[in-house]
């Protein structure tokens, strides 16, 4: 098993709007976005469970000529509201390091 | 002649784009601006604001930038447009692109031109909405959540502090009509800033869009990303893109990978005018650190449509500072936190709410059961009351303070205090407290008259 941390080059969230958290991942050849592509720990039932978030709320898009997988998905709170704990979105990505590919 | 006239005489086949600031207000690198201006680019840009520093800049009617600074980078950008006699667009003027947003903007240019005996043709777009004609939209059920889960009522638009819809390239036309020089926009979409200009000269707009979405953010899109100057060569089959900080490179890569940035989806952009779609594009490498694109494709519009933002008054915010190295404390802070919670609440009566986050325990991610590993070496505690009074709510920060400083749990050593803190008063006020109250998408077939231009002349 591979660990998404040792696989990727890029891992990082961000709000797309204050509605929205993206989660970017990017890779550094073919061969390794092709297996993450593949692998069953980036479906969006995974990826809910692991967000605790309703399957039907997340999307996940490739983008081949930047080996990228973008999974986007409501934020709990918006930007900026009452208890929100991360304005911008940009420490999301968390969960996400020790996945097992 | 003014500079947009020139522009048009000259109608170059060739259009040099110089992208100066993806945030004006934070400072522009100066070597890679000045290497921007030594390839004599035929208008500059520059975006000013977002609606990623949260709530507060729309809701008050503050720039996030520091008034100073903001002021140089005007003055750089202008200064360097009317010496060039080049055409200068800002975009969402002063963080929020909203009236006082626009009007400190406005007020800061002509200061600069008055100090510097600068004359010229200035033209300005407010994004002000009202509140009646976003309610239009939501009694019709055509205001649209953008993404995520926020419900908005006509009270909330209503009490809203501002209200701005974000123009498309339609308010900029009318604008560049008008034979400006400067051109400093209201809430805008950082594409309008970009492409409006290639669009009056009829270049092909898939290119025109994909370029805009690109060079915006500067030099974001190369490897190793900054905030350097970006220039943008754009002619009839595609763009040429290039850093003007010589150690930035813009790869095939890393020119792709910028469509990521801050996008739900990253293949398709829903833009005012239209839509762009990125997935037929090629990037080709012309040296390594040059990249050529083209082939994006782009629809306009059936239906035009913008985003609008709003923000209102909450409260007031306190917030109290304190840290902690004491195991035994660490260990029992959630429950510590809960107990004095209560008699805050017993001792200072009110309405108001207590958001504590434990930093080290669950500052960043909320846990549902708030364990306490055993290997915290320090917890940050920040205490954040919202009131409708400052005072209300710097009373139960400063009774928070008190009791959770000397609150008792049984087998405590520490009988001096449970927390350690930074600077006195450790309790602050932090002035007032705003939340998104829409952040939506409804139809605008009155684009044009959304976003009034109004022209002087300096």
């Amino acid at each position: 098993m591979t660990k998404l941390q040792d696989l990727a080059t890029v891992i990082r969230s961000k709000n797309a709007g204050p509605l929205t958290l993206s989660l970017d991942l990017m890779f550094p050849s073919e061969e390794s976005y092709q297996m993450a592509l593949r692998s069953s720990a980036l479906t969006a039932e995974a990826i809910g469970r692991l967000y605790n978030t309703a399957t039907e709320k997340i999307s996940i898009t490739s983008y081949d000529a930047a080996r990228a997988i973008k999974i986007a998905m409501p934020r709990k709170i918006v930007s900026g509201s009452p208890g929100d704990r991360d304005v911008y979105g940009a420490q999301q990505h968390v969960p996400l390091l020790g996945l097992e590919l | 002649m003014s500079a947009v006239q020139e522009l048009l005489k000259r109608r170059p086949t060739t259009l040099r784009v110089l992208s100066a600031s993806g945030q004006l207000g934070y400072g522009i690198p100066h070597q890679a601006f000045a290497a921007g201006l030594a390839r004599k680019p035929d208008f500059i840009g520059c975006d000013m604001g977002s609606v990623d520093p949260g709530p507060a800049y729309l809701g008050s009617g503050d720039m996030a930038t520091s008034p100073a600074v903001t002021r140089g980078d005007l003055a750089a950008v202008l200064l360097a447009a009317r010496s060039l006699n080049i055409p200068l667009i800002i975009g969402t003027a002063g963080t929020s692109g909203a009236a006082p947003h626009l009007d400190a903007t406005l007020a800061m240019i002509r200061s600069i031109a008055a100090e510097h005996k600068l004359h010229f043709r200035l033209a300005s777009i407010r994004a002000d909405l009202k509140a009646e004609r976003v309610i239009q939209a939501l009694d019709t059920n055509t205001l649209i959540p953008l993404g995520g889960d926020l419900s908005v009522t006509a009270e909330d638009l209503k009490a809203s502090t501002h209200i701005v819809g974000q123009m498309g390239c339609a308010p900029f036309e009318q604008a560049l009509a008008l034979d400006p020089d400067v051109i400093i926009a209201g809430r805008a979409c950082d594409t309008a800033v970009f492409a409006s200009i290639p669009k009056m000269l009829g270049f092909d707009m898939a290119n025109v869009m994909h370029m805009s979405k690109i060079i915006e953010c500067t030099s974001i899109c190369c490897e190793p990303g900054g905030r350097d100057a970006m220039l943008a060569t754009l002619n009839a089959d595609g763009f040429e893109l290039e850093s003007m900080n010589p150690d930035r490179r813009a790869t095939p890569l890393s020119v792709a990978a910028h469509s990521l940035y801050e996008q739900a989806d990253p293949v398709s952009f829903t833009e005012p005018d239209g839509t762009l779609k990125v997935d037929t594009a090629t990037y080709r490498a012309l040296d390594d650190r040059r990249t050529y694109v083209s082939g994006a494709t782009w629809q306009d519009a059936t239906h035009t449509t913008i985003k609008v933002e709003a923000s209102m008054l909450l409260g007031h915010r306190a917030v109290l500072l304190a840290g902690t190295a004491d195991p035994k404390v660490i260990q029992r802070l959630p429950e510590l936190i809960a107990t004095v919670e209560s008699t805050t609440r017993a001792l200072v009566p009110g309405d108001y709410q207590i958001y504590p986050r434990l930093y080290g325990i669950d500052g960043v991610y909320p846990q549902q059961e708030r364990n306490v590993s055993g290997s915290i070496r320090e917890s940050f505690i920040l205490i954040e009351v919202i009131a409708q009074t400052p005072e209300l709510a710097l009373a139960a920060a400063k009774t928070f303070k008190q009791f959770l400083l000397h609150q008792g749990f049984s087998g405590r050593q520490c009988t001096g205090g449970n927390l350690a803190f930074p600077f006195t008063p450790p309790e602050l006020a932090a002035g007032k407290a705003y939340r998104f109250s829409a952040y939506h998408v409804m139809p605008a077939a009155d684009h044009r008259e959304l976003f009034p231009v109004t022209i002087e002349t300096l």
